[in-house]
């Protein structure tokens, strides 16, 4: 088990995850732009804010996969398998509390319950597991995050 | 305004945009054409191809009223004032243009209402159908709007001041009173692909007095102080809204399956580049100063036509890619039952030989602006006059892009011709490689065979092509572009031919003879501008001054002209604005100038 092969691993997770989730865009199944809702709280420029949501999204992937090697350590197992089922640990506490309680809470430009859109322009909050961005949105958050735990999972396994 | 069977008549709308997208609106108040995000883009209001399934954002006076409109000052954002018995409203649209201070929607429609005076009752409907009106539309309320969204396609309504907001199905609306001194507002923000942004009412403010500030700014840079000024600023006006900012095209129209004839099948999708347009676009922008856009428009089509050069496509998308599928959308009814509509077009496949006189001449102009092109551009330029100098003599479908058989088009040879004289004058500039022995040689080959195979001796004219004997007024090109001395005997001889044959009034129909589609059409308004062009150029300027009189007085309320004309009528017909028409419009005020 290998904190640089989980790092590795958080790498190539986070861009599949992420190509993932265009691919999905662009099938026409959500509206979820990670880049678009990261970048935004940096910048109210649209251009800037997707430059700047990818790198935190990168940042943000292997900050991710150091947490998964973490619990790899703790119970001294890491693998495909076992990275995938941490994957819908992760989608479940992204599109339930992460993205949807705790980003709008410090996101200065996302819609909460007591955020009034007459002080600021705001993002569409994302809504519980996501569906505010369209109803295939959490079975397709679910599906990238799972490759990417499994993706993780099996680098920290497999190389040294 | 009456509609008939829910349908406005063309002549009744009006056009604002981004510079991405447009949407039309009718006097009566209701927006019945949106394309979202881009111009090309599927529908989200498309009432004017469906007056039931197409969808519409409506707001009027709930009490009878007159309409009166305008666009404010050098710009395109369109007021209506509505007068009523009990008071007057004015209702102000535009789309507003991008804002980099602050997160702003991806695309926005905002519709304010000022109460001038009394107490008007109004009643509006946001009623959005995705896809053409194909796809289900699904509505939520959340964060206190209202949202209708397709996959991932969404419309959020912003709504202040409007009262209570009932919901039907996937339509929300309402009914409001005005007092003298209130206001109120509705904006339409468009996501795609990413969340919605929702913005605050003193944002949509602040945008629609950017954007109204915007307009008279660019319209400033507009160089030009001859004879029907306003009717030259306001076509300019129109062509910017067809020109797609992020690459520089133009579309030849905004809309997609607009009749050519009431109940007809010639609905065809404008909502493409055609490279045609490009040397009438550079002429008139070039020549109003408007540089920017005639420089990007340049190069978009020189970037665009890469992929198949030498050969060139006749139409582009406007994000430059190359293939426009055709398809019928037949689950709608089509404007007054004008069947099918289609979206897409499959002219983009047809050999239209004319398409290099047009490309050739607007790098022409486009040098004589700049003084120069780049050595790998101008060894391009050079390979598609090679191109012409091959494949002049094979047969094409013409400007017109008849679907019947190919012949040999008159226009597309004196087009033929165009392109190589301009490739020989580039090559005596030493911009491009010279090769002017083999291209002087195919343009002498050229005028012999017009000159002989294409000369009806007993009409005095050219004709549309030696086995099609009759008259086709897009030979009045051959003047505007120099294919010979506009004043000689034989293009005077055609000129007078296309008013004897083709001309009814101050309308001027493309041809009398089969295309392949079937079905009537209407007068075609470009030929009327060009035939204005071609009588100036031949020294005919009373003649030119009076048709170009009539002509901009056959404009709608707000000087804009759609692709045809009924001549019994004036009912306007085809997609709509046209470009070509305004560009036509342009180029003929200009030679009228030149002339004086």
């Amino acid at each position: 088990m290998s904190l640089w092969g989980a790092l590795a691993g958080g790498v190539v997770g986070t861009i599949v995850l992420t190509s993932g989730l265009r691919i999905a865009q662009e099938l026409g199944w959500t509206r979820m732009d990670i880049p678009l809702l990261l970048g935004t709280v940096f910048t109210d420029d649209r251009s800037r804010a997707s430059v700047i949501g990818y790198a935190v999204h990168f940042v943000n992937g292997l900050l991710f996969a150091v947490g998964y090697y973490a619990i790899f350590r703790a119970v001294d197992h890491a693998g495909w398998i076992f990275g995938a089922v941490l994957g819908v640990v992760h989608a479940s506490f992204s599109g339930g509390a992460l993205v949807t309680v705790l980003l709008p809470a410090v996101h200065p430009r996302m819609g909460t319950p007591w955020s009034d859109s007459e002080e600021t322009p705001i993002l569409e909050p994302p809504g519980f597991m996501l569906v505010n961005y369209g109803r295939r949105t959490a079975v397709w958050t679910l599906l990238v995050h799972v490759a990417y735990g499994a993706i993780v999972g099996g680098f920290a396994a497999h190389l040294s | 305004m009456e509609r008939i069977d829910g349908y406005a008549p063309i002549r009744e709308y009006a056009l604002v945009g981004d510079g991405r997208t447009t949407a039309l609106i009718a006097r009566d108040g209701a927006v019945d054409w949106l394309c979202l995000p881009n111009v090309d883009s599927p529908s989200v209001f498309a009432r004017v191809l469906d007056a039931e399934r197409g969808g519409s954002f409506r707001l009027e006076p709930g009490v009878p009223y007159e309409a009166e409109r305008r666009y404010q000052d050098n710009s395109n954002v369109l007021e209506t004032t509505f007068t009523t018995a009990e008071g007057v409203v004015r209702v102000t649209d535009a789309m507003t243009l991008t804002d980099d201070d602050r997160l702003s929607p991806l695309r926005e429609l905002c519709r304010k209402v000022e109460a001038l005076s009394g107490t008007v009752p109004l009643r509006w409907s946001f009623d959005p159908r995705f896809g053409y009106g194909e796809r289900r539309t699904e509505l939520d309320r959340r964060a206190g709007r209202w949202f209708a969204h397709s996959g991932t396609e969404c419309v959020a309504l912003g709504a202040w001041n409007v009262g209570e907001i009932t919901a039907n199905g996937a339509t929300v609306g309402g009914e409001l009173r005005l007092r003298e001194g209130d206001s109120a507002l509705l904006e339409l923000s468009a996501a795609h692909k990413e969340p919605a942004v929702l913005p605050s009412r003193d944002d949509v403010e602040r945008r629609l007095a950017q954007t109204a500030r915007f307009w008279p700014r660019w319209a400033g840079r507009i160089r030009y102080d001859g004879p029907w000024r306003d009717a030259v600023v306001r076509s300019v006006l129109a062509l910017k809204l067809l020109v797609y900012a992020p690459s520089g095209a133009m579309v030849a129209a905004p809309t997609a399956s607009f009749p050519e004839w009431i109940g007809g099948s010639r609905n065809w999708d404008y909502r493409l580049t055609w490279l045609r347009d490009a040397s009438w676009a550079l002429d008139a922008l070039i020549r109003l100063g408007i540089d920017d856009e005639a420089h990007a428009f340049f190069w978009w089509f020189m970037h665009a036509s890469r992929v198949t050069q030498p050969r060139l496509q006749i139409l582009y998308k406007v994000d430059g890619s190359a293939h426009s599928k055709e398809r019928e959308l037949s689950e709608l009814a089509g404007y007054r039952r004008s069947a099918p509509v289609r979206v897409g077009n499959g002219a983009a496949d047809q050999v239209q030989l004319d398409v290099y006189g047009s490309v050739l001449d607007a790098i022409w102009l486009y040098v004589q602006d700049v003084g120069h092109v780049d050595g790998d551009t101008g060894k391009e330029i050079a390979k598609i006059a090679d191109y012409v100098a091959e494949h002049w003599r094979e047969r094409d479908s013409g400007i017109w892009e008849v679907r019947a058989e190919t012949t040999h088009f008159t226009q597309s040879k004196a087009l033929c011709w165009v392109a190589l004289d301009r490739a020989c004058k580039l090559a005596e500039r030493g911009l491009i490689p010279d090769r002017t022995d083999r291209w002087s040689a195919a343009a002498d080959e050229i005028r012999a065979f017009v000159d002989k195979q294409s000369w009806d001796a007993e009409r005095n004219s050219y004709v549309r092509a030696p086995d099609l004997r009759e008259l086709d007024a897009s030979l009045l090109t051959m003047a505007i572009l120099s294919y010979d001395d506009p004043a000689g005997e034989r293009l005077r001889g055609t000129v007078a031919a296309v008013e004897r044959e083709l001309r009814q009034g101050p309308f001027v129909y493309r041809y009398r003879g089969e295309d392949g589609v079937g079905g009537e059409e209407g007068a075609f308004l470009t030929c009327s501008f060009w035939l204005v062009d071609a009588l100036a150029r031949q020294g005919r300027l009373d003649d030119a001054r009076r048709l170009m009189d009539e002509l901009v007085g056959l404009a709608n309320d707000v000087g804009l002209y759609s692709e045809e004309i009924d001549p019994n009528s004036a009912e306007f017909l085809g997609n709509f604005p046209q470009g070509l028409t305004h560009l036509a419009l342009v180029n003929a005020a200009h030679s009228i100038e030149d002339a004086q």
